[in-house]
């Protein structure tokens, strides 16, 4: 007998006595996620960050500039101190001022550079057909632009500009509903095989 | 000094990262290397913290008697995986393992498939063609859980052509530009914080 | 019928409906969209012991739907005799992906070390991705079973993205947007995406734009190419109950909107 399984089934009927109700036997079960989702991370990050990029390299390969991240990982500890709290905002600043300056030429390029240039295709081609679907594109993008400019006042022509540029949201928006109902009904009939073979043994 | 520390940091990492896309410089290089190496390692001290405040949080609620056996149950969670690590490894066969893919995956599947419930739920009673825009919405919607449907490649070719043009043009356009926006918007913030003229993360205490 | 038993009714239905669809067994053969096709092409052409990086950047609650496409992408690399280094950017897909990589690998009798290796995960993710760069050794220098990088033989010769031909990026949420954004224009290096189908919108303008050279989306994505390698698994398993699901929110979207719209016409 695969208790795995076993165990997996009585949980996973634990989580779903939620559409009932809110109730003890749910209440427990995601207490137990909580903490082994925590644990987990816990183990991982140790292992993974703490050991290799650390610890290992600072006491076995002698890597002693190592002692700053040290250092600087425990001032984070320092915000449970009222007094030192302050302390902490060194890490901070040193992760937050490395994601924004690696961030600057990501953003400039690959999300605002590139995606503009691709926008921007020919409305009648070489062989004189008009290209509807780069039209559809470009008044997308520019209509819902305008939307997002809130320097002015959406009235008159920025107003109905902006107007458009909701419907084309609408679109995107009820797209992606779409593909969300597709992604969670797809996470339901995963349980469901796992419910049917492997808990109940009801299908190979 | 408080402050002032901090902002020193913030500029000096900000601009090793900024510039290092900008030079092939061994030392430049260097500097790029140490600054993510420790970012890396101090990222993995937040955790660390988050952790400790749980642990906090949960023994006051326990002292107090509030929700004592859901509080137990997770600090029992949260030693039992390191307790499972230390005493067994983290390899294929581990009883470390076995409460990855016994207790903590199959749990976590499940509360996301709560959602397709919850969908259908919200289908039915809140998803109303109420004016042009939701009308819009809707048809979006319906266009793509037609033509996404299995089935409808065997009866028609044109709903699926209608599915991609719709995603691929229309759909796509909006979301470039939300892309775009959002785009302008990190570049500025980023350099402002670079900069320290954005401080709000000076007041996280 | 109040609003309760309403929900309730609802649930009971949905469940009913996935279960007995699932129970059904028919075999598909659906038609293959042009991203798979690209996918599959793209795999196909990459020389004998090309070396690949697949990314388990994906979390356990997604798992039921990343797992078919992660699966068969996997299958297609070995039978290709490709050389994987699997990683993760998320802390849940490195008990995922170790043991996804070293399941399938046994099948096709690859060894580890030499055909396949599964270096981890590290936090911060950005600065990972950029780290590898400049020298994977240096972000992982350590596999996830403790061996030094340096020491491994698919290792050997691999230092940065030069010697990548590709990514592979199995995600659930937004983490192939960083490998597009920290690698592209720098490294260009080939993205290639696997993603539940509620990122599929999100990953369009990176597709129509080239950033992302192409994608494999949600369960009816994993089926497509579960379709064209002639290996039917759990993607075209679930091809059946999906339809039925399209279908009965379909339903309660056009019933709820039906009875609000005599309700409105009886208020007037």
């Amino acid at each position: 007998m695969d208790w795995g399984a076993v165990v997996a089934g009585l949980l996973t009927l634990a989580i779903y006595s939620f559409l009932y109700r809110d109730n003890p036997v749910y209440k427990f079960a995601e207490s137990l996620l909580i903490g082994l989702s925590i644990g987990y991370a816990l183990v991982t990050f140790w292992q993974t960050a703490v050991l290799d990029k650390l610890l290992h390299p600072l006491f076995h390969q002698g890597q002693l500039l190592l002692v700053v991240p040290l250092i600087l990982g425990l001032l984070m500890f320092s915000r449970f101190s009222r007094r030192l709290s302050w302390l902490s905002r060194i890490p901070l600043a040193l992760m937050i001022g490395a994601g924004a300056g690696a961030a600057i030429p990501a953003m400039l390029y690959e999300r605002t550079l590139r995606q503009v240039s691709n926008s921007i295709q020919p409305l009648v081609t070489s062989d004189s057909q008009f290209n509807f679907s780069g039209l559809v594109v470009l008044a997308g993008l520019l209509s819902t632009l305008a939307y997002f400019y809130f320097s002015r006042e959406h009235k008159g022509f920025l107003g109905g500009v902006a107007k458009v540029g909701t419907y084309f949201m609408m679109v995107f928006f009820g797209a992606t509903f779409g593909y969300t109902v597709m992604s969670r009904m797809s996470t339901l009939i995963g349980r469901i095989d796992f419910l049917l073979t492997d808990f109940l043994h009801y299908l190979q | 000094m408080t402050s002032r520390i901090p902002l020193v940091v913030c500029l000096a990492a900000g601009l090793i990262m900024f510039l290092q896309y900008f030079s092939a410089h061994p030392v430049a290089r260097g500097m790029f290397n140490q600054v993510n190496d420790w970012w890396q390692i101090i990222f993995a001290f937040t955790l660390f913290v988050g952790v400790a405040a749980f642990i906090n949080n949960s023994l006051k609620a326990i002292l107090r008697g509030k929700e004592r056996l859901f509080k137990t149950v997770s600090l029992l969670g949260l030693i039992g995986m390191p307790f499972l690590a230390i005493t067994g490894g983290t390899k294929i066969g581990s009883p470390f393992l076995w409460a990855f893919d016994n207790l903590q995956a199959p749990m976590q599947a499940t509360v996301f498939s709560l959602l397709a419930f919850f969908v259908a739920s919200a289908s039915f009673r809140g998803f109303r063609a109420r004016n042009l825009q939701a009308t819009i919405l809707l048809a979006a919607a319906l266009i793509v859980l037609l033509g996404r449907m299995p089935i409808t490649t065997y009866l028609s070719d044109a709903l699926p052509e209608l599915t991609y043009w719709v995603q691929d043009y229309p759909s796509m356009a909006a979301r470039r530009a939300i892309l775009i926006g959002i785009g302008l918007g990190s570049m500025t913030t980023a350099l402002r914080v670079i900069l320290g003229l954005e401080r709000t993360y000076l007041r996280w205490q | 019928m109040n609003s309760q038993r309403t929900r309730w009714a609802i649930f009971a239905s949905l469940f009913a409906l996935m279960v007995i669809s699932y129970t059904i067994t028919l075999k598909w053969k659906i038609p293959t969209s042009p991203y798979i096709q690209k996918s599959y092409e793209f795999i196909n052409s990459l020389p004998p012991s090309s070396v690949v990086i697949v990314s388990f950047d994906h979390e356990a609650s997604s798992l039921p739907e990343i797992q078919p496409i992660s699966q068969i992408i996997l299958r297609h690399l070995f039978s290709r005799n490709q050389r994987i280094i699997g990683m993760s950017l998320f802390a849940e897909g490195t008990a995922i992906g170790y043991q996804t990589l070293n399941k399938l690998a046994n099948e096709y009798g690859k060894k580890y070390g030499e055909d396949y290796v599964f270096l981890g995960f590290k936090p911060q993710h950005i600065a990972a991705i950029l780290g590898m760069g400049e020298s994977i050794k240096q972000v992982f220098p350590q596999d996830y079973l403790g061996n030094y990088s340096t020491e491994i033989p698919i290792m050997q010769g691999v230092e940065n993205y030069q010697q990548i031909a590709a990514v592979i990026s199995l995600a659930d949420g937004d983490r192939t947007v960083q490998w597009i954004e920290y690698t592209g224009k720098k490294h260009g290096l080939k993205i290639l995406g696997g993603f539940t189908a509620a990122m599929i919108t999100t990953y369009d303008p990176y597709l129509s734009s080239g950033q992302l050279y192409s994608a494999i989306g949600g369960i009816v994505g994993a089926a497509e190419y579960e379709g064209i390698l002639g290996l039917p698994g759990k993607g075209n398993r679930a091809l059946l109950s999906q339809t039925a699901a399209h279908l009965f929110i379909v339903l309660l979207v056009i019933v709820g909107n039906i009875a609000y719209f005599r309700k409105r016409r009886g208020e007037k």
